[in-house]
């Protein structure tokens, strides 16, 4: 292997490259049109129309509570209410993060720019974590004075299993959804989702960029 | 306006002398026209967006490659499912093909399936390289020590003489 031939190549390759595709003069005039400071620009449809369902969820559920409010019994009420903070929150934070993810310069050095980034995709289990808090409340939901009163022991105590494994699911899972347990396969279960998968590559590179990091440690 | 316009032919510059580095990115983490092009159109868009920012204390070909590395990387990354199904390209090919690819395209072809199997700084480092690049400018670009370059570097070429040397075994 001739390193300077080879190197020689690479560039011939490189230069038919550009002269095969062309930047279009068009292009570029389109691009210039942009603005420079748009944080959400670049915001995917199908993300943008998964917030504006959130949104529309959380203005419903807020008109439900607010109209049975005299009415509804308490156990549906507390529900709706807990959901309803909890989807606000998610659905703020993950905005929050879409925001600081357009932030970041991309034109400062490669490493320290890309484990930024990945902090901060990474940052998103947050929003998973904060989701499964409301598995519980939907246990409890359809709970009723008449269930409450005219129920035999058997019921309650069914019920009172099921609200009680959901919410030691619950604690467990928001303790252990985080990086170090992103190899596991109930990791990459529970978020084999399509949303989440770029979040688990997002988790291998922010590995590869601290290993660069450590080796660029130890040989100074 | 002024500002907008200086900006604008700043633009235009740099497209007319340094659309090579764009080039270069693309081919190196993209292995189909397709992707090339979508990231090409990516990094130019960054570029746009990051120019109102640009810092003279670093020369222009830094600041792009900088620009065009860290958009390559989240690019690849969106795209990773498709670089598996496309790269069908293994040694085995390399070998029986010998009859219709010169040894110097043959040498090409194995430098490229060499680079798709680095991972994603492997691949920048391998990027500058080739391009020549000084070591302490590659340092600059990529955030890390001249003496870390130069250590990788030669662990990288270390491993493509091992891949070259396999093939002719």
């Amino acid at each position: 292997m001739n390193e300077n031939e080879l190197i020689l190549q690479w560039k011939t390759s490189a230069d038919n490259l550009e002269k095969s595709m062309a930047l279009s003069k068009q292009n570029a005039k389109e691009i210039m049109k942009l603005k420079t400071k748009d944080a959400l620009s670049s915001l995917k449809p199908i993300k943008m129309w998964a917030v504006l369902i959130g949104i529309i969820w959380v203005i419903a559920v807020d008109a439900v509570i607010i109209h049975f409010w005299d009415v509804a019994p308490y156990p549906f009420l507390i529900s709706a209410l807990v959901q309803v903070i909890i989807t606000k929150i998610a659905i703020g934070i993950y905005l929050y993060q879409l925001v600081l993810l357009q932030q970041v310069d991309i034109s400062e050095p490669v490493i320290s720019t890309q484990e930024k980034l990945l902090h901060l995709k990474i940052s998103s289990l947050w929003v998973v974590r904060i989701s499964f808090l409301q598995l519980p409340i939907w246990t409890t939901f359809y709970w009723n004075e008449s269930m409450l009163s005219n129920g035999n022991w058997l019921l309650w105590i069914f019920q009172g299993a099921v609200t009680l494994l959901f919410i030691l699911l619950t604690i467990w899972l928001f303790i252990n959804i985080t990086v170090r347990n992103s190899n596991k396969k109930w990791f990459r279960f529970v978020l084999n989702l399509k949303e989440w998968s770029p979040l688990i590559q997002a988790i291998d590179l922010l590995h590869q960029a601290e290993a660069y990091r450590m080796e660029d440690r130890s040989v100074v | 306006m002024i500002e907008e316009n200086q900006l604008q032919q700043q633009f235009q510059l740099i497209l007319e002398q340094h659309k090579g580095v764009f080039f270069k990115v693309a081919q190196t983490y993209c292995s189909n026209e397709s992707d090339r092009q979508d990231l090409i159109q990516e990094i130019m868009i960054q570029v746009w967006k990051s120019l109102g920012k640009y810092n003279n204390k670093y020369a222009i070909t830094t600041w792009l490659y900088r620009i065009a590395i860290n958009v390559a990387i989240s690019f690849y990354r969106k795209n990773k499912h498709v670089k598996l199904i496309t790269n069908e390209i293994n040694e085995q090919q390399v070998q029986h093909d010998e009859s219709h690819l010169k040894e110097k395209e043959q040498q090409l072809l194995l430098l490229e399936q060499f680079i798709n199997e680095l991972n994603e700084f492997d691949k920048a480092l391998m990027l500058l390289y080739l391009d020549q690049r000084p070591h302490s400018e590659i340092a600059t670009i990529l955030g890390i020590s001249v003496s870390n370059v130069s250590t990788k570097t030669a662990r990288i070429k270390e491993k493509l003489r091992n891949r070259f040397a396999q093939i002719k075994l």
